[in-house]
């Protein structure tokens, strides 16, 4: 895929991000004043959830790409894994430290160990910043890619398991916005800003993504014509 | 026709991203010593290795004594048969004497004989009741030869020992001895998959492979081996061996007992515990902390066994010595003296709630560990990112214990 279309994704995406933090610090209402301990920090969730969305988006690329490694060796799948696994790290920590900034204002604690959601989608963030270091820190080979591969495997386990926690075990953070039905209680204006979010940072991760696997695949060439001119010398 | 002892059926085998064997087919039968001769790189410790069950395979499938024991949909199995394996890099630990490490293979063969004949052929007589850490590189080497040699050497009937580069780090007349041992071996009806560069071994062959043809040759007479007198003894038990290794090392005490020791002298140096008497969850929180923090440093058994590629040795030859019985102490005492200084008494279902944090947190980090172990660089993996989410359990289980109280 072109080098404009990757550039065009990661630009738009770009220019649409800037938009929603514009749109949800400026235009969108604020909640109402008894909604929440702290309601000047909800508006936080304009860069919280989308980029939670864009998340669980590059975990499920982090997963096909696990399987199709796994279980057919395609070397695309490793690609995809790669770039899952990077996107899902970049998106996992905007999640979790603008999640982080708004318990302290609203909770009082920045974080909350026994809340199943905070914990299991903390958990995905570590196993992509495990499998970013670990890729880096082995040589490249079917051992390396097997076992990353079953770790993102596992990994994606964790997605459904992390959306639907708040359904079953509400501790603390708030339930479904994305997706979450026809009983949301979100004010149109709100609804919109969060749409847009939605949308760039869907645009932008596909950019992220499509770009570390163009990077994988030149990273690939340049390992092969090295042992290209191995084997020559 | 003898016995087919080893199988390889078109097998393929990948090492990095590069195909190193295709569609490689041998068998190894009774009687018969097949050497793997060719250039560094071309595969010999490769085919070693997946007849071991330690490499995966990509195609194929390999069998020893007619059992599949690893194919290339991922299926593994324990040979029903033990067979003798010397690595590259020996599979040894250094906290064993000779003694054991050999009393370790007599067991996972289910026979026990005097080996101070052998020993003494290897001019080890006098050490064999020395740590192996002890002893020279070249010393060392002997130990893993005579390991790999021991299953043929305890039993009547055939068995398959497999050995890569036996000769690397042995002098002459250990080589000779160890060429003597071959011949008389496989005239005993055994059989021999060798990977080596070294003549004397080569003229010991009946078959030298060059993984692509094999051309036979007549190997040189002697005696048949003489079974020494053995008796029959319990299988090996993982679960004895990995306490066995934890009692002789105190590896549990160092890698997990001593953290969280440490971790109840800060929570000691940061609070009077008289200062808690009205907070509840801190002081169950101190309570289980320890025990908690002593599981998170993971099975000191499986990293004991990191040493010289044991963990392969053993995970070839049957199940991996795990530690359960230590960390259960580990836990029940950290936690029985914690209880003691934060909550003034002793209740059973705290210090079994310690015992358990202790003893779970060490097996999923262990398993963590296991699971790494087959990457170039295991140790630099990063899996500890992972050990966060054994927070979450943990924090369910002192508020249960709040609510319990």
């Amino acid at each position: 895929m072109g080098q404009r279309i990757r550039a065009s994704f990661l630009g738009l995406g770009f220019i649409g991000i800037m938009s929603t933090l514009y749109l949800g610090l400026m235009w969108a209402p604020s909640v109402a004043i008894d909604a929440f301990d702290s309601p000047a920090a909800q508006k936080i969730f304009y860069w919280h959830v989308p980029s939670a969305w864009a998340s669980f988006i590059a975990f499920t690329v982090l997963f096909i790409g696990s399987g199709l490694w796994f279980f057919k060796r395609s070397p695309t799948g490793w690609r995809l894994h790669v770039a899952g696994a990077e996107a899902g790290l970049a998106t996992g920590l905007m999640t979790v430290w603008s999640g982080t900034v708004w318990a302290s204002a609203e909770w009082g604690t920045p974080w909350d160990w026994t809340d199943v959601r905070l914990n299991t989608f903390a958990l995905l963030t570590l196993l992509a910043l495990f499998l970013v270091l670990g890729r880096r820190s082995q040589p490249d080979g079917v051992e390396t890619r097997d076992t990353f591969s079953a770790f993102g495997l596992f990994g994606f386990v964790l997605v459904p398991f992390t959306y639907i926690a708040t359904r079953f075990w509400v501790i603390r953070h708030p339930g479904p916005v994305v997706a979450a039905g026809s009983d949301g209680s979100l004010q149109s204006e709100m609804a919109l800003v969060l749409f847009i979010g939605a949308i760039s940072f869907t645009i932008f991760i596909i950019g992220h993504i499509l770009t570390s696997m163009h990077i994988t695949k030149l990273e690939q060439r340049v390992e092969m014509l090295q042992s290209e001119i191995d084997k020559g010398g | 026709m003898s016995d087919i002892l080893l199988a390889f059926e078109s097998v393929e085998i990948r090492r990095g991203m590069g195909i190193v064997v295709s569609d490689f087919s041998l068998q190894v039968s009774s009687g018969e010593v097949v050497v793997l001769h060719g250039e560094n790189g071309c595969g010999k410790s490769t085919i070693i290795e997946a007849a071991a069950r330690i490499l995966p395979i990509e195609k194929g499938q390999v069998l020893q004594h007619g059992e599949l024991v690893i194919d290339s949909e991922g299926r593994r199995k324990v040979p029903t048969v033990p067979f003798g394996l010397t690595l590259q890099q020996n599979g040894l630990v250094g906290s064993d004497t000779i003694a054991e490490h050999l009393g370790n293979m007599m067991s996972i063969c289910q026979t026990k004989t005097n080996l101070a004949t052998v020993l003494k052929q290897y001019s080890l007589g006098h050490r064999s009741n020395d740590l192996i850490a002890h002893l020279s590189g070249g010393q060392q080497r002997k130990v893993s030869v005579i390991t790999g040699l021991l299953p043929a050497m305890i039993s009547k009937s055939p068995r398959l020992i497999l050995l890569d580069e036996p000769d690397s780090g042995l002098d002459d007349s250990a080589i000779q001895v160890l060429c003597q041992h071959i011949t008389s071996l496989r005239l005993a009806g055994h059989a021999f998959l060798i990977a080596t560069h070294d003549e004397r071994i080569l003229k010991c062959a009946t078959r030298i492979n060059n993984l692509k043809h094999d051309t036979e040759q007549k190997p040189p007479n002697g005696d048949a081996w003489q079974l020494p007198e053995v008796e029959v003894t319990k299988p090996n038990n993982w679960l004895m061996t990995g306490f066995a290794y934890n009692l002789k090392t105190k590896a549990g005490f160092a890698n997990n007992g001593i953290a969280g020791f440490l971790t109840l002298g800060i929570l000691l140096s940061m609070v009077e515990p008289f200062e808690l008497n009205n907070l509840l969850g801190l002081k169950m929180g101190f309570v289980l902390l320890p025990a908690f923090v002593a599981g998170l440093c993971g099975d000191p058994v499986v990293n004991l066994l990191r040493e010289n590629r044991a963990l392969d040795w053993w995970q070839a030859n049957t199940a991996t010595p795990r530690a359960i019985i230590i960390p259960i102490v580990t836990g029940a005492v950290l936690t029985t003296i914690s209880s003691y200084i934060f909550l003034e008494n002793l209740q059973y279902i705290v210090i079994v709630s310690g015992s358990l944090t202790t003893l779970i947190c060490s097996l999923i980090i262990g398993f963590l560990q296991l699971s790494t172990n087959k990457l170039s660089r295991p140790q630099a993996v990063f899996i500890r990112l992972l050990t966060p989410i054994l927070i979450l359990p943990w924090s369910i289980v002192v508020n249960e214990l709040i609510a319990y109280i």
